[in-house]
């Protein structure tokens, strides 16, 4: 309380910052990784952070085929990711556009969401092989549900005197769902798009795990094998990176296009 | 009161077509009932039936809730009442009573359950942008787009050509004295600018009638009195037919040439009470003893159907 003890000291003024406060956190965490690793924690299973650090330059990054692998799960989650998208969308306001249609469908949707999708990825590899095309199938069918399902449930709370405004003022479909309804999903849509590109990691991961001859979960499944664990650790760290990535593409975006509320 | 309430919820089951075709030309009334639908507009003019009024309203009823449902609510009953061209009306009645619904059967965006409606001579059987604006009690703009956007999207949704659209825009927000704000967003304004922009959208849309339902409810009673007097003034220079709903006694005879009495759930057209008293309206009318007379002729009326809707409300 600064009433009480006169000027708060910098130390202060700097730990209350959150900023600085979550970097802390982190710091603490790596050094008792770093400590346990070193010490009581068998070196087959983990790896302290420094020879994570080192394995990610020395391995990871000058191993030209680890590098192509790390490609291709990049491309395969992009492209899951961007059909997930579409598609989630269209679905979602064509379900969502129909009083019927939302309360028929929207139930299944849900249901299905729920579903462990893990279940099922063995029928995915027979239907695609074991190559990219499984892992996209994979990845599409976990991002596509949290696009769904923000889309449809945007729909479904589209202000019924904004649309009677519009209705009485002689607007069509079509300008209804242009001017009203899409602006109107634009922040459920995004943060449907958020948790859509963490869901398709997953897809595309588990597929790669499961069964693969190339990308990172091919890898990952490699060293895990083998006890090898500092590179192991150094793909998750890569795999991090590029859900922060796309992460930030998709909050970027937002910041775009989201209207201003207040 | 439920005995009341089966009495006519069986009188209304009785009706088999509840939206029945114009009458008089049974043998084209199917095909009729389609053309008019895509037209939101019957093309036959039937002089006898509505005369030169803007707005005639045939014996309309209106329940909600399917035909010998338990939770059928009726709201209108039987309703006949004339609104003629160029004449500010209110709808006054205890709130919850039904006047809100009779405002959108007359706009064409609820069917009546028996009757008919008539706009400038022809049935209504759904919205009529061309004829009919509609101001809603919240407020309408949408929050996503600027107060000219706003304007302009409306202008859209009617039909107005691209190029004629800026000028009309500009021109409304003129009207009100709102040109410094056409590029701020809904949520900068306050509730009164808000609905003062709503009020000129409404009137910028160029229709014949303007539908109002309680505009001002959600604002408190000073600002009320300024747009009231902001609407009476208006009114002189466009010429237009309002049909006004409110609760407010005092609002009603301030604006109203004509003010349509109506009782407690299901509305009955009550009274009609003239106020014979030229526009544009001065804050000085509010004072005269004509004003005060007329407004406790309107609370004599009311009284009981007030206390009656209370009880229903219970």
């Amino acid at each position: 309380m600064s009433v009480l003890t006169g000027k708060r000291s910098w130390l202060r003024t700097a730990l209350a910052s959150p900023a600085i406060g979550r970097l802390g956190v982190i710091a603490a965490g790596l050094l008792i990784w770093e400590g346990l690793a070193r010490t009581v924690l068998d070196p087959e299973f983990v790896s302290p952070p420094t020879r994570i650090l080192q394995a990610l330059v020395t391995r990871t990054l000058a191993d030209p085929t680890v590098l192509r692998a790390i490609g291709t799960t990049f491309w395969e989650l992009l492209l899951a990711f961007a059909l997930a998208v579409l598609a989630g969308t269209a679905v979602g306001v064509l379900v969502g556009a129909g009083e019927r249609i939302s309360r028929t469908a929207y139930p299944l949707v849900l249901m299905l969401y729920a579903v462990p999708q893990v279940t099922v990825l063995p029928l995915f590899v027979m239907f695609f092989g074991l190559g990219p095309a499984s892992k996209v199938a994979f990845g599409f069918t976990h991002g596509i549900f949290p696009i769904m399902v923000n889309v449809i449930a945007g729909m479904r709370d589209v202000s019924p005197l904004f649309l009677r405004s519009a209705r009485s003022m002689g607007a069509s479909r079509m300008q209804v769902l242009r001017h009203v309804v899409l602006p109107h999903l634009v922040p459920s849509f995004f943060a449907g798009m958020r948790l859509s590109v963490a869901m398709t990691l997953l897809g595309v991961i588990l597929a790669e795990l499961y069964a693969s001859i190339d990308g990172v979960g091919y890898f990952a499944h490699l060293y895990s094998e083998s006890f090898d664990p500092a590179p192991l650790y150094a793909l998750i760290v890569v795999l991090a990176l590029m859900a922060v990535l796309l992460n930030e593409l998709a909050r970027r975006a937002e910041l775009r296009f989201t209207w201003r509320r207040r | 009161m439920p005995t009341q309430r089966t009495a006519v919820s069986s009188q209304l089951a009785e009706v088999a077509d509840p939206w029945p075709a114009h009458g008089g030309e049974p043998e084209t009334a199917i095909l009729c009932v389609e053309e008019l639908r895509k037209n939101a507009l019957s093309n036959s003019r039937d002089a006898s039936r509505a005369g030169d009024a803007a707005i005639g309203i045939r014996g309309v009823s209106k329940s909600f809730g399917d035909d010998g449902d338990d939770g059928r609510l009726p709201a209108l009953q039987a309703i006949d009442l004339e609104i003629r061209r160029n004449e500010f009306v209110c709808l006054l009645g205890p709130s919850g009573c039904g006047k809100s619904t009779l405002l959108n059967i007359i706009g064409g965006l609820l069917k009546p359950s028996t009757g008919e409606v008539f706009v400038n001579g022809r049935r209504v059987v759904g919205p009529l942008p061309r004829d009919i604006a509609f101001v809603f009690q919240e407020d309408t703009l949408l929050p996503w787009y600027t107060i000219a956007q706003n304007m302009h999207v409306a202008l859209e949704f009617q039909g107005v050509p691209r190029e004629e659209r800026p000028e009309r825009v500009r021109a409304a927000l003129e009207a009100v004295g709102m040109s410094e704000f056409a590029r701020y967003y809904p949520h900068q304004l306050s509730v009164g600018m808000k609905q003062r922009i709503a009020m000129s959208r409404g009137l910028s849309l160029q229709t014949d009638i303007v539908l109002m339902d309680e505009p001002f409810a959600a604002l408190d009673e000073q600002t009320r009195m300024v747009l009231g007097e902001d609407l009476s003034g208006l009114l002189e220079q466009t010429h237009k037919t309002i049909v006004f709903v409110t609760h407010s006694l005092a609002e009603a005879v301030f604006l109203s040439d004509r003010i349509f009495v109506f009782t407690a759930r299901p509305a009955r057209l009550k009274s009609i009470v003239t106020v014979d008293e030229p526009h544009p309206r001065r804050p000085d009318f509010m004072t005269s003893d004509k004003f005060n007379g007329l407004r406790n002729r309107l609370y004599g009326l009311l009284r009981e159907e007030i206390r009656e809707a209370v009880r229903q409300n219970v």
